[in-house]
């Protein structure tokens, strides 16, 4: 049973990284980053059944806490530089180059 | 937490907690609280008066206790497994600690950040602020998060406490990029490239953390390690999960191929907060790293002793090599803080017995003291240096600064050829410790690449103090900022820190031994 | 007194960069009469020592890697010693007051001083590495500050070789620190490490050889020489040429051969012949050379040949022992020999660039008819560089020969034979340079040249008297040098 929930996470950590890869919009990439969050929080409470104990269901939350914190702090930086640019694009964040 | 399981029914054990032991991390978090309270309920007028004392009363404090903690002689695990209280994490916190109250004192927020982060650069909102006085005073207790985070970060004796330090440390950093006063655009750019690939490195680390979890069943560093022995058939979920989280550590030390950030990163933000994070960071990501790679990988060393081979000779090569190009000086010591890691790897892979173990952990706590307080240094002389428009961060602005300012330039010199590792400098000693370490454990080639890429870095240090010394001035050059006492206080320390590890290293190196002693708790 | 003497240079040095706005007169004053002072020392120490290691003095550094502040010297390192102080001095006297940046310069080279004095006298690995290095940077910055022509390029290829081999050094000393246990040269010259492990031991002293290789020249390393000298300065080129080259002859003599015997003895033919090389093909490049100063820079990679072919020979267990002693006898003079002539001759080029601001032999001649005492003070400098006796090229180059072909190893006397005839060539160069630059018709650039002024003959003379003197009565210095030379032979033969 737990092989299920791993490939499914897998499946979504993929997707996540991937995406984070080629999209190019910044709130995009963020909520591509949070997926592979949540992939990791799936594989955790899968192992935390598999093994039998409570450890990966408590991590889990922790990690829900960090990613809301995460949450606050990305999209305060992404509309910050929003309001300067009018464009959340990751393609127009080039001053810095080499 | 499995013994929640074990519990009758309808009671919960309350966890112990050694509150002794993690007094310098608590002082540093509730200091940080206060500072958001005072934030929240001081007038504006009066906030830049407390924070500062607090900020730094509060890390001296946190340095005291560190102190007591290691004449103490307590060594062991506190908070439940949480929290490793040994040698190495107490060297490492009172570094850190020293670390950030230099750079904390070369914080000045009317110059260095922005007035209100809020507002649109250029826009009238912004002059209005302007006109207003406005001060982000938020700096303070930002800081002194990252720096808890820091402390945590580098003490974790569980993966889930060293990814909530992580958090910690990271997040506050974010921000705290993106407030430079000068060159608004750039510092923006700055925040969103690091928290997006910090954000995607953490996502590695938590699901590299969830991997191990699922094959060591717990994420304990010890149990970790235990299990190396004894679970079998799960080797897939070994394997990746260590190359996940390996992936997610590499990237805060800056380690090729994942240094991409940290020349934007340490270009853009305010130069404050670029020296904490050169030293600071690095010095708490490396404890991490030694943490994870020797304690819970420690039975596994000869599966990824060959990645961090490569590793380490691209980190030293590319960071080395690509410095030689750079125009910016703040760039330039990017790339050059990318090459030192890479020393710096040298010495963790430099693995063997514990006599071995404990050599290679002396040169590292060494190195990473030595090249903190140079690097602190260094970005404190590139904030005094000023342009019209800020700081004067293009090479060839610095150019006969030598003739302007001999005494700055002289003692920036002294940096660059402590950076070279020049002998009579505390660069020397580090890296010949960690050389000698890296010798013994059986690393001669990586050794040599060390050797012939630190020659190369060496050439473009000497290059800028030429430049600095022998070339003729710019009729419109920048101008000396000697003003904040703040701040010639850190280079004064910087520099005198510099000189008495490389002339008489004996005290720091036997600190190091006997930190090293030891080795980890387990 | 030897602390004194080390330290005393680089207080002077440490003042004259806190005061950069002291006028040139004064710097140079100040210049002068600390390396008279240290040169007073040097003379102290000579007439005083007692034999052996002397005024040794040793302070905890850094016990925990095995370092410390170990210094004295013996009968190798005191001629080397009064050279740097007598060499320094002179490079004060001719500097003229016309020097940009004079107390710079002068703290430079006061800073020089203080390290090649700590490096002869170090007796402890680590510290003798520190002023290697720090000998590596202060020429550096002397080369780009005070330099002409292309100076930043050959400065920085002067930089990026010796410094990588000072890299390769470090390791090596490492290594000998892994094998022995402690940076104490007398200590791991007691009890050599890698006696039971040849293949270590030979890659350790690859290491270090690579790393004195660079710094004396031999062929195929020595390529950043020649630019380097060209565009310094002339008294940076007589130190250069006259005490840092030393260092490296001199590493090979006090590190490699005493502390691993073994590997010196099983790799003493490709030394050998590393230094048959670089005398055969210093000597030849030299002759196809058209500027007067990269000739001279050629020469000395001829001349350190000789050196380092003696050194090889000592490695030859089989060989004559009397006659290995002889052929150290014979390295230690040649180098001070060489830092007395090529100090001079170098001096004597900046002489040549004053005037003419070129260094282009085809452009030169009858150099003669202007400027008879410098051409006089060039011949004798000519010919003590080509060997002829009765100065001090012939003493040195004499017992080198001697010893090589003495040892009665059909090899070494084939190489010594081989290396007699670079000599032939040398004294062929010379007498060319002689003849077109200073005899026959006047060239191009002859009406510009005025004969040597007081400061400068002041600089060039006592060091050719000394070669004199060396020449006629070598007895004072081979008293001294032969004790240490036998020693060092005892050393490589266990």
């Amino acid at each position: 049973m737990t092989t299920h929930y791993l490939v499914l996470s897998a499946l979504l950590f993929s997707i996540g990284a991937i995406g984070v890869l080629i999209r190019r919009n910044a709130i995009v990439v963020f909520m591509c980053v949070e997926l592979m969050l949540n992939a990791a929080n799936l594989a955790l409470v899968a192992f935390a059944r598999m093994h039998g104990n409570l450890d990966g269901q408590i991590i889990a939350f922790f990690v829900m806490v960090v990613a809301a914190a995460e949450v606050v702090v990305g999209l305060a930086i992404i509309v910050t530089i929003f309001r300067t640019r009018r464009s959340a694009s990751v393609d127009d964040v080039n001053l810095l180059k080499y | 937490m499995s013994t929640l399981l074990a519990a009758p029914p309808g009671t919960i054990p309350a966890p112990t907690i050694e509150y002794t032991q993690l007094a310098p991390m608590m002082l540093v978090f509730g200091a940080a609280i206060v500072g958001v309270l005072v934030e929240a309920f001081a007038p504006r007028h009066l906030r830049s008066a407390v924070h500062v004392p607090l900020t730094l009363l509060s890390l001296a404090g946190a340095f005291a206790l560190t102190i007591l903690l290691a004449v103490d002689g307590t060594r062991n695990v506190a908070a439940m497994g949480a929290v490793a209280v040994d040698g190495p994490s107490l060297f490492i916190h009172g570094t850190i600690l020293v670390l950030a109250f230099v750079s904390v004192l070369l914080f000045n927020e009317r110059l260095q950040f922005v007035s209100q982060a809020a507002s649109v650069p250029g826009s009238t909102e912004e002059e209005d602020s302007l006109e207003e006085g406005a001060v982000q005073t938020e700096v303070y207790p930002l800081a002194l998060f990252a720096i808890g985070g820091m402390l945590l970060f580098s003490a974790a004796n569980d993966l889930l406490a060293m990814f909530v330090g992580l958090e910690v440390m990271s997040l506050p950093l974010y921000l705290l990029c993106g407030l430079a006063r000068r060159r608004r655009l750039l510092s923006q750019e700055a925040a969103v490239k690091y928290f997006l690939l910090g954000a995607f490195s953490s996502a590695f680390f938590l699901y590299g953390m969830a991997l191990i979890y699922g094959f060591a069943g717990s994420v304990d560093l010890a149990k970790i390690n235990d299990a190396l022995g004894s679970a079998s058939g799960r080797d897939t979920l070994l394997y990746v999960g260590a190359a996940l989280l390996g992936v997610g550590l590499l990237f805060k030390i800056g380690a090729a191929p994942f240094q991409a950030w940290k020349p934007d990163v340490y270009q853009g933000a305010p130069t404050p907060i670029t020296a904490l994070m050169a030293s600071g960071t690095l010095v708490a990501a490396f404890g991490a790293v030694l943490r994870v790679f020797w304690v819970a990988l420690g039975n596994l060393d000869w599966d990824w002793r060959p990645v961090m081979w490569g590793v380490a000779i691209l980190t030293m090569v590319v960071g080395a090599i690509l410095a030689i190009t750079q125009t910016d000086i703040k760039r330039m010591l990017a790339y050059s803080s990318i090459a030192h890691a890479g020393f710096l790897l040298t010495g963790v892979i430099a693995t063997g017995g514990p006599a071995q173990n404990e050599e290679a952990l002396s040169g590292i706590l060494f190195y990473l003291v030595a090249y903190g307080f140079t690097t602190v240094g260094a970005f404190a002389v590139v904030t005094m240096v000023r342009d019209a428009g800020g700081e004067a961060g293009h090479l060839s602005r610095w150019a006969g600064l030598g003739k302007r300012s001999p005494l700055l330039a002289g003692v920036f010199a002294f940096f660059l050829l402590a950076f070279a590792g020049i002998p009579l400098t505390s660069g020397f000693f580090g890296k010949y410790a960690v050389f000698a370490a890296a010798v013994s454990g059986g690393a001669t080639p990586l050794v040599i690449v060390g050797v012939v890429s630190s020659a190369i870095a060496a050439f473009f240090y000497v290059r800028v103090i030429v430049l600095m010394f022998f070339s003729d001035p710019a009729p419109d050059g920048p101008t000396v900022d000697v003003s904040s006492m703040g701040t010639a206080a850190v280079v004064a320390v910087a520099a005198a820190a510099t000189v008495v590890l490389g002339v008489l290293p004996q005290p720091v190196l036997d600190l190091a031994d006997a930190a090293a002693h030891s080795l980890f708790v387990r | 007194m030897l602390s004194v003497a080390i330290f005393l240079p680089l207080a002077a040095a440490c003042v004259l960069a806190a005061l950069p706005r002291l006028g040139a007169s004064a710097a140079r004053a100040v210049w002068i009469l600390v390396s008279a002072a240290v040169l007073g020392l040097a003379a102290a120490m000579w007439a005083g020592y007692p034999g052996g290691v002397a005024y040794e003095q040793r302070l905890r550094w850094i016990p925990s890697l095995g370092a410390g502040y170990h210094v004295g010297v013996d009968g190798m390192s005191l001629p080397l010693v009064a050279l740097t102080a007598l060499l320094f001095l002179v490079c004060a006297v001719y500097t003229g007051r016309d020097t940009p940046r004079m107390p710079a310069y002068a703290a430079f080279f006061l800073f020089l001083e203080a390290v090649s004095l700590g490096l002869f006298a170090a007796l402890d690995l680590l510290l003798f590495f520190v002023f290697f290095d720090l000998s590596i940077v202060g020429m550096y910055f002397v080369i780009v500050g005070w330099g002409h022509g292309d100076r930043a390029r050959s400065a920085l290829r002067f930089f990026l070789y010796t410094f990588l081999g000072s890299l390769a050094l470090l390791l090596g000393f490492i290594g000998l620190f892994l094998g022995g246990g402690t940076f104490d040269l007398v200590e791991l010259a007691a009890r050599p490490p890698f006696r039971a492990e040849p293949g270590i031991a030979g890659l350790v002293l690859l290491a270090v050889g690579i790393g004195f290789a660079v710094k004396t020249p031999v062929v195929p390393v020595h390529t950043w020489l020649p630019p380097a000298h060209t565009d310094a300065p002339a008294a940076g080129s007589a130190i250069l040429a006259g005490i840092l080259l030393k260092m490296g002859a001199y590493g090979l003599a006090r590190v490699a051969l005493p502390v691993l015997p073994g590997a010196w003895q099983r790799h003493a033919w490709v030394v050998i012949a590393i230094g048959v090389v670089s005398v055969v093909y210093g000597a030849f490049v030299a002759l196809a050379q058209r500027d007067l100063k990269r000739l001279i820079a050629y020469t000395s990679v001829n001349h350190m040949g000789y050196i380092v072919l003696a050194l090889g020979a000592a490695g030859l267990a089989a060989g004559d022992e009397r006659a290995r002693d002889l052929a150290v006898t014979g390295a230690v003079t040649q180098m001070v020999s060489h830092g007395l002539v090529t100090g001079a001759l170098f001096l004597l080029a900046g002489v040549v660039w004053d005037r003419a601001h070129d260094y282009d032999l085809t452009r030169l001649g009858g150099l003669a008819g202007p400027a008879p005492v410098l051409t006089a003070l060039t011949a004798v400098a000519a010919f003590a560089s080509l060997g002829l006796p009765g100065l001090s090229g012939f003493i040195a180059e004499f017992q080198i020969f001697a010893g090589v072909i003495g040892t009665g190893i059909p090899g070494a006397a084939v190489a010594g034979a081989i290396a007699v005839a670079g000599v032939l060539v040398t004294a062929a160069l010379f007498l060319r340079v002689l003849q077109r630059a200073f005899l026959g018709g006047p060239g191009e650039l002859t009406a510009r040249f005025t004969d040597v002024r007081p400061r400068e003959l002041l600089a060039v003379a006592p060091l050719l008297a000394l070669s004199l003197a060396v020449g006629i009565a070598p007895r004072p210095l081979l008293d001294l040098v032969e004790p240490a030379a036998a020693a060092v032979v005892t050393l490589v033969s266990r």
